[in-house]
């Protein structure tokens, strides 16, 4: 599916003499999407420098000398998905996979969610349980992905679910990581989005979301993966913003 | 300093001739000289949680402590064995992990620690060194028998001292520098330039600009960040001193902003810099990290080192010197009981009167128990902290560790010492002769750190 994006961050830095910006707002191509453009305009980001990432993510670092009342960050493009039943497979600079799982504050396992499980053979049945699991505990919540704070990539409830299903996996020894991207739903709604990939000795990654309780298809546009969502948020700043970004995100199919 | 058999030891003959020449009352002159030395010097240290105001005098004692060439050689290649295979170790942990993979180290063991620094995953440093400079503290049992204590691969400290020790005793006994053919300890600080100078970014100019960062006056080792930047002719900065724009780190001069190439930080990883590690850290300089991942800027020693000197990673040394460069250790680690095993465990709660058990995140000599100089009371406080948290200590034999001659108020007498050689490593590896020597000066005493009571003495590496 051919997908045009649009993401719009505003925010207040105050009135420092310098501010710096750790920016994850550049898409790869993957065997999921093909990136055909993009482009992230804000101050400073002609002479930002550009690196990988410990997670393998394509990473700017980018400096504004007296940064105005409001920043702007737009991140726009356009990038064709492709239907791979939630597989992403092994990337070019994808550290090894052992390295997700390292349990962090934010992915504890969870021993009621655990309950009866363990690793077996068939880890993508494993892993489809778990995502069933975290999706029914939390049906009565708010499936609703816009509108909650997304400046760690993700609304809460994406995260927290993200984060129980790599809390769960991790405990059963298999790598998990964190996912940011952006979410074009069933009703034509785009949203900042986080999800989770698994790792499968034979397929590699696999996506799995357990907001919507399935792998992630032509919906889903990937950004950066890391240990939890501290570790990959698309925009980190030093100073930290004042108040959480305002964001916007307009996808367009066709 | 002697033999078992009471004889003295071949390379102390010539100091025991001329201590025995001194008369009764110089060596309380020299003492007193001493002490007049390092308070020009301005030497001093920080003990944290002490009222009597922060700075101390470390205490010198006035008898150096001897290594023979011969035991030198055998050393230092010992050492540089070690150095080579924990620097290609945190390569490998950084990029691989094919100890892991083979299972020769426990992955739960790197993977969760917390000295273990996710942010390097697949960084490539300059000439492929992470730590460029290390300490290892090592101790003489026997004649020719040396056990590594620990490692230090993060910022070790103390090397100071080595320099001034020396500085103190050519002005104390010049008579005894003209019988004894000691190797000179002072190129140290161009040795450091030399090393810093080879790990500059792959575009830095000729002569590439060093800065040594400091958390501040209020640091312990802060009279050392200002004597290693001055002797070696680099900057001497604080985080607000130092700013990143353009991916590129920059120090504020009178002169205005000028380029940085390579940084001897001796700030710890988690306050290096608040946007990537503790974004409260007022130490560090917003985008560091980055700017050395874009390689722009090199960090000595690379974040994340601390691995490699873990103390729990350091039971596996053996392993790893194996492993990596197909050897067999050159030098032994103290045998190390896991608490984490079940048989260890109860052997250790049963024998703690007997043991040495120290934090796995620990340093100082802070948070130790020495069981055969403890209370009872001291033993069971420590059965239960390792009961409540048994990953959290290693416990290893109370060593039989040499002792050298000290001056004391009831005159000379032996006293248990350490030895911290000072280890540089760039395009080339170089080992100042000796180190520091650390003296546990109460009586009977095994803890040599500073903070705990200990002293230190000059070391002399005969020359052949």
């Amino acid at each position: 599916m051919q997908l045009t994006l649009r993401h719009t961050l505003r925010l207040s830095l105050g009135t420092p003499a310098r501010a710096v910006a750790h920016v994850l707002l550049t898409p790869p191509s993957t065997p999921q999407q093909q990136v055909e453009r993009w482009s992230i305009d804000m101050p400073g980001i002609a002479e930002a420098a550009s690196f990988r990432d410990g997670f393998g993510n394509r990473a700017q670092l980018v400096s504004l000398v007296k940064p105005a009342g409001e920043l702007l960050v737009v991140a726009e493009g356009r990038v064709k998905t492709i239907d791979k039943a939630g597989v992403l497979g092994r990337l070019q600079y994808d550290p090894v996979p052992a390295l997700f799982r390292r349990a962090t504050a934010l992915t504890g396992p969870d021993a009621a969610l655990l309950d009866g499980l363990a690793d077996g053979p068939d880890r993508i049945a494993l892993f489809h349980e778990l995502m069933g699991r975290i999706c029914e505990r939390t049906a009565g919540q708010s499936q609703d992905t816009a509108g909650q704070s997304q400046s760690q990539g993700g609304d809460a409830t994406a995260a927290d679910r993200t984060h129980a299903f790599l809390g769960a996996a991790r405990a059963l020894g298999a790598p998990a990581r964190y996912v940011t991207g952006y979410l074009l739903d069933d009703g034509g709604t785009a949203a900042v989005h986080a999800w989770a990939e698994a790792w499968d000795e034979s397929l590699g990654w696999i996506g799995f979301d357990p907001t919507l309780n399935l792998c992630p298809a032509e919906s889903h546009v990937r950004l950066a993966a890391g240990l939890d969502a501290m570790s990959c948020p698309p925009l980190r700043t030093v100073p930290v913003w004042l108040d959480g970004p305002a964001e916007t995100v307009e996808i367009t199919a066709g | 300093m002697t033999n078992v058999d009471g004889s003295i030891r071949e390379p102390y003959s010539i100091l025991d001739q001329w201590l025995k020449q001194q008369p009764a009352e110089a060596m309380g002159v020299m003492a007193a000289d001493a002490e007049a030395i390092f308070r020009r010097l301005g030497i001093t240290f920080a003990v944290y949680g002490s009222n009597e105001g922060t700075e101390k005098l470390i205490p010198f004692d006035i008898i150096p402590r001897i290594i023979s060439a011969v035991e030198w050689r055998r050393l230092s290649k010992a050492i540089e064995q070690r150095v080579r295979a924990l620097n290609a170790f945190l390569h490998d942990i950084y990029h691989r992990q094919e100890i892991l993979r083979a299972g020769r180290i426990p992955e739960k063991l790197i993977l969760d620690n917390s000295a273990f620094c996710p942010e390097m995953m697949g960084l490539d440093p300059a000439r492929g060194v992470y730590s460029h400079i290390i300490g290892v503290d090592i101790v003489r049992v026997g004649p020719d028998d040396w056990y590594v204590l620990e490692d230090n691969l993060r910022t070790p400290s103390g090397v100071s001292y080595m320099l001034e020790d020396r500085e103190a005793m050519l002005q104390l006994a010049p008579d005894l520098f003209q019988r004894l053919k000691v190797a000179p300890v002072d190129s140290y600080p161009e040795n450091l330039r030399r090393t810093l100078d080879s790990v500059a970014p792959p575009g830095a100019s000729g002569a590439p600009t060093l800065a040594v960062l400091t958390p501040g006056i209020y640091n312990s080792a802060y009279f050392e960040h200002s004597f290693l930047a001055d002797q070696m002719g680099a900057e001497l900065c604080e985080g607000q001193d130092l700013f990143v724009e353009n991916g590129k780190v920059f120090m504020r001069t009178t002169m205005g902003p000028r380029r940085v190439d390579v940084i001897y930080r001796r700030i710890d990883d988690d306050y290096l810099d608040p946007l990537t590690f503790k974004p409260d850290s007022m130490l560090g300089v917003p985008g560091l990290f980055d700017a050395y991942r874009a390689g722009n800027v090199t960090l000595v020693n690379a974040p994340g080192t601390g691995i490699a000197d873990d103390k729990a990673v350091y039971t596996y040394v053996p392993e790893i010197i194996e492993f990596y460069l197909g050897e067999k250790p050159l030098l032994k680690n103290v045998p190390t009981y896991n608490c984490t095993r079940a048989d260890e465990r109860a052997y250790v709660l049963e024998h703690i009167a007997e043991l040495v058990v120290k934090e796995v995140h620990g340093s100082g000599g802070y948070g130790m128990l020495v069981g055969p100089t403890s209370t009872k009371e001291m033993h069971d406080i420590f059965r239960e902290k390792i009961l409540a948290r048994p990953d959290n200590y290693i416990v290893q034999p109370t060593l039989a560790l040499s002792t050298c001659p000290t001056y004391v108020e009831s005159g000379v007498a032996p006293r248990h010492v350490d030895l911290r050689p000072y280890v540089l490593v760039g395009d080339q590896i170089r080992i100042t002769p000796g180190g520091l020597t650390r003296v546990a000066l109460k009586q009977g005493s095994l803890v040599v750190n500073s903070s705990q009571g200990g002293g230190t003495k000059d070391t002399w590496v005969l020359e052949d």
